[in-house]
């Protein structure tokens, strides 16, 4: 399903990615684990479609199809969906119009009808009670003076409605009480299938306990230097990384 | 006719002349006007407040009192809204069999003024008292060469009185059409080019304790070629009275429109005015707003939404004279393409005027690279117990927010348009009127898909 290949990418003069492997298939969870500033949003957004990342080297495949020559929105019509680590507020725009332009836009890029008002209003009722998004946040601007944990569990949402193929969680967990960590992942674990894939970057096992990845990888200077099973992340929750960077780095996790 | 004041205030001085008399106040009105035009002339690029606006363009053209038009079916039903009383004007006409006007109201088209009808005296007393060819009613105000060409030259235009105590519930509409029937009109070198010029003339009475909203609408077909208008309004709101106040601007891209407002505003009296600028190739509105009671208040808010290489500047100056009065000015304005714009507001409080409470935000969201936005708020206070905030921002699309909205799946384009409606909504949402609020909904949704070119996607 995605296929990342020696992927360099460069924000500036600053080299972040420096030849990254990852390769995830349908029906897969993959944890993405690092230190800070190791280059997991970099990963996440250069395959989102920021354009502030050049890549100079590698290619990042979806599907087959060549991720970079696709516009942002054509990615997430293909089924390509990230969660931000700092969703951005966007005063003036209402929640709830906004996530029904995006399905629209997604439903026309493939060819659906659009849903009407109150078809969209249905879904967006019922994937809000899912991931227990409070229903007043709907109305309001997005992410606009929402706390830390409500911009998350937005993101959560806007997944859960527009049901991606595969999903790039970035630090979804982080800010999270023990609650909303549950709800997310029940909400995660809700649309886990066959034909859909996770990719979960997080600095903790905790939210692996409740999203049990089928691969760990860790990122470390712009690239990944070890992956594994399950195992991995409780691993590195008793050593830390420090004893990461002695062993030998794996490359691809598929 | 050439004249001291230069060659292009002969050629108004020349309309001026070729007018046909006529008697009572407005006759002196229009010879004091006339007289401060002449003295004054046209303001020059030396000129402080006119700096910024080049007139050049429209001083270069031979004016001539745009033509007799009469409305075709449907012409004017575009501009118009449901529910509402209505006072049409064609070319500075009343088109008097497509208007209907409100009826416990005196409005009456002012070519029509009954000598010694009802209200007459209120006319009167108020028409020209504030626009009268001065910037304001400082003692110490220069000439307005615009409002004193308007008070000179106007034909017909409304008056409006609303008797004490009155509360009009449907709005009462203005729409002042321009139908310019000369062609493009390009004579080649040398020769000045014809322009059609009109000078819509309001004056609004609110009566003490009285309520009413007044839509203006200026328009003209988009496809319409040049013309010149150069309207002038008063408002009075005496003491109580709420009087809600819509401009709406939808000129032709090519036309001239520079106007002039005076509001003046008494004891616990509210003036609540919009004014939205979609239209036009030169636009300049200059308004002053009087807060002249006890426990006035005032806000003025506008929006400006202007492509290509057109131009608009709003001139405030709102003075505080008695103490505890209000005002609040809210301007936005979006610019694309070469556009270009002035906001220049003064907020002016007087000794007398303790417990002043002013706030005036300009805000300018650049889409282009070469728009260009020009911001100078001014405070001016002489009193020592006031709160007076002004501030200005000049800003770009927020790129974060197109991103996000892009990574959702929202076509950069639709997204771009997202954002930019975001932005200036609160000024369209302002109209209480829902037939009105409508409109200037989908005038800001299709002037933000209008000009936006291809290219831009990725
Ligand atoms: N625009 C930029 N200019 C310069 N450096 C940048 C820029 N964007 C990112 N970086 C740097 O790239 C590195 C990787 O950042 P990134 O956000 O990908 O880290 P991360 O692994 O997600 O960290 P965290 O766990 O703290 O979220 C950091 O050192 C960061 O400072
Ligand atoms: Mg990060």
């Amino acid at each position: 399903m995605l296929r990342v290949s020696d992927l360099h990418a460069r924000v500036e003069e600053h080299e972040i990615l420096r030849g990254v492997d990852l390769q995830v298939e349908a029906g897969e969870v993959h944890a993405v684990m690092g230190p800070n500033g190791s280059g997991k949003s970099t990963l996440a957004q250069v395959l989102a479609g920021r354009e502030d990342y050049e890549v100079t080297a590698g290619s990042l495949e979806f599907d087959g199809d060549d991720l970079q020559e696709m516009a942002p929105e054509e990615r997430a019509h293909a089924g390509l969906f990230l969660a931000f680590q700092y969703p951005v507020e966007i005063p003036g725009v209402g929640n709830s119009y906004f996530l029904k332009a995006a399905l629209n836009a997604t439903r026309k890029a493939r060819g659906e009808q659009a849903l009407d008002a109150m078809d969209f209003l249905r879904l967006l009722r019922e994937r809000a009670n899912l991931v227990d998004v409070d229903e007043a946040l709907l109305r309001r601007p997005v992410n606009e003076g929402f706390s830390g944990g409500e911009k998350k569990r937005n993101e959560i949402l806007q997944m859960a409605v527009l049901e991606p193929r595969l999903a790039v969680l970035d630090e979804t967990d982080s800010g999270l009480d023990i609650d909303a960590l549950k709800t997310v992942a029940a909400g995660v674990n809700a649309l886990r299938r066959e034909d859909r894939a996770f990719v979960v970057i997080t600095h903790y096992q905790r939210l692996l306990n409740y999203i049990v990845p089928d691969h760990v990888h860790v990122l470390l200077d712009g690239r990944i230097v070890r992956s594994g099973g399950s195992g991995l992340a409780l691993e590195l929750e008793e050593r830390g990384y420090a004893g990461i960077t002695e062993a030998s780095a794996g490359g691809s996790g598929g | 006719m050439s004249s001291a004041a230069g060659p292009a205030a002969g050629r108004y001085l020349d309309l001026y002349s070729r007018r046909t008399g006529e008697a009572g106040f407005l006759r002196a009105l229009r010879q004091q006007a006339i007289g401060r035009f002449e003295a004054a002339g046209f303001p020059t690029s030396r000129d402080e407040e006119w700096r910024q606006t080049n007139l050049g363009p429209l001083l270069r053209a031979e004016p001539e009192p745009a033509a007799r038009h009469t409305l075709r079916a449907g012409e004017a039903a575009p501009f118009l809204y449901p529910d509402c009383h209505r006072m049409i004007f064609v070319n500075g006409r009343y088109a008097a069999e497509a208007s209907s006007p409100p009826e416990r109201v005196t409005a009456v088209a002012l070519a029509d003024l009954p000598a010694g009808g009802e209200n007459a005296d209120a006319i009167a007393e108020h028409l020209g008292a504030t626009a009268c060819g001065l910037a304001s009613c400082s003692a110490d105000a220069r000439v307005h060469a615009f409002a004193a060409l308007n008070t000179a030259l106007f034909g017909d235009g409304a008056a409006i009185v609303i008797p004490e105590g009155v509360v009009v519930t449907r709005p009462i509409q203005v729409l002042w059409l321009s139908v310019p029937t000369l062609g493009r009109g390009d004579a080649g070198d040398g020769a000045a080019s014809r322009l059609e010029v009109s000078f819509p003339r309001l004056l609004v009475v609110a009566g003490e304790n009285s309520q009413a909203t007044v839509l203006e609408t200026h328009a003209a077909d988009p496809a319409a070629g040049g013309y010149f208008v150069c309207p002038a309004a008063e408002f009075v709101c005496r003491a109580g009275a709420v009087l809600r106040h819509t401009r709406l601007q939808v000129d032709a891209a090519d036309a001239f429109h520079l106007g002039f407002q005076h509001a003046r505003i008494e004891r616990a009296a509210v003036f609540d005015s919009s004014s939205l600028s979609f239209g036009g190739g030169l636009v300049r509105n200059d308004t002053v707003a009087l807060l002249d009671g006890e426990g006035a208040d005032c806000s003025l808010d506008g929006l400006y939404v202007v492509g290509g290489s057109r131009f608009v500047d709003n001139h405030m100056r709102v003075e505080h004279r008695q103490p505890r009065t209000t005002s609040h000015q809210l301007y936005k304005g979006v610019l694309d393409d070469r556009a270009r714009s002035v906001f220049n507001g003064r907020i002016y409080v007087h000794q007398a005027a303790q417990k002043t409470d002013a706030k005036q935000t300009n805000r300018n969201l650049l889409l282009s690279r070469s728009a260009l936005a020009n911001s100078n708020p001014q405070l001016e206070i002489f009193a020592d117990d006031v709160r007076c905030t002004h501030g200005s921002t000049i800003g770009r699309l927020d790129e974060d927010a197109l991103f996000y909205l892009r990574v959702r799946g929202i076509p950069r384009e639709e997204a771009h348009g997202m954002l930019v409606y975001a932005f200036a909504r609160e000024l369209v949402e302002k109209a209480s009127f829902g037939p009105l609020r409508e409109d200037l909904e989908g005038r800001l949704r299709s002037s933000l898909n209008g000009g936006r070119g291809g290219g831009r996607s990725r």
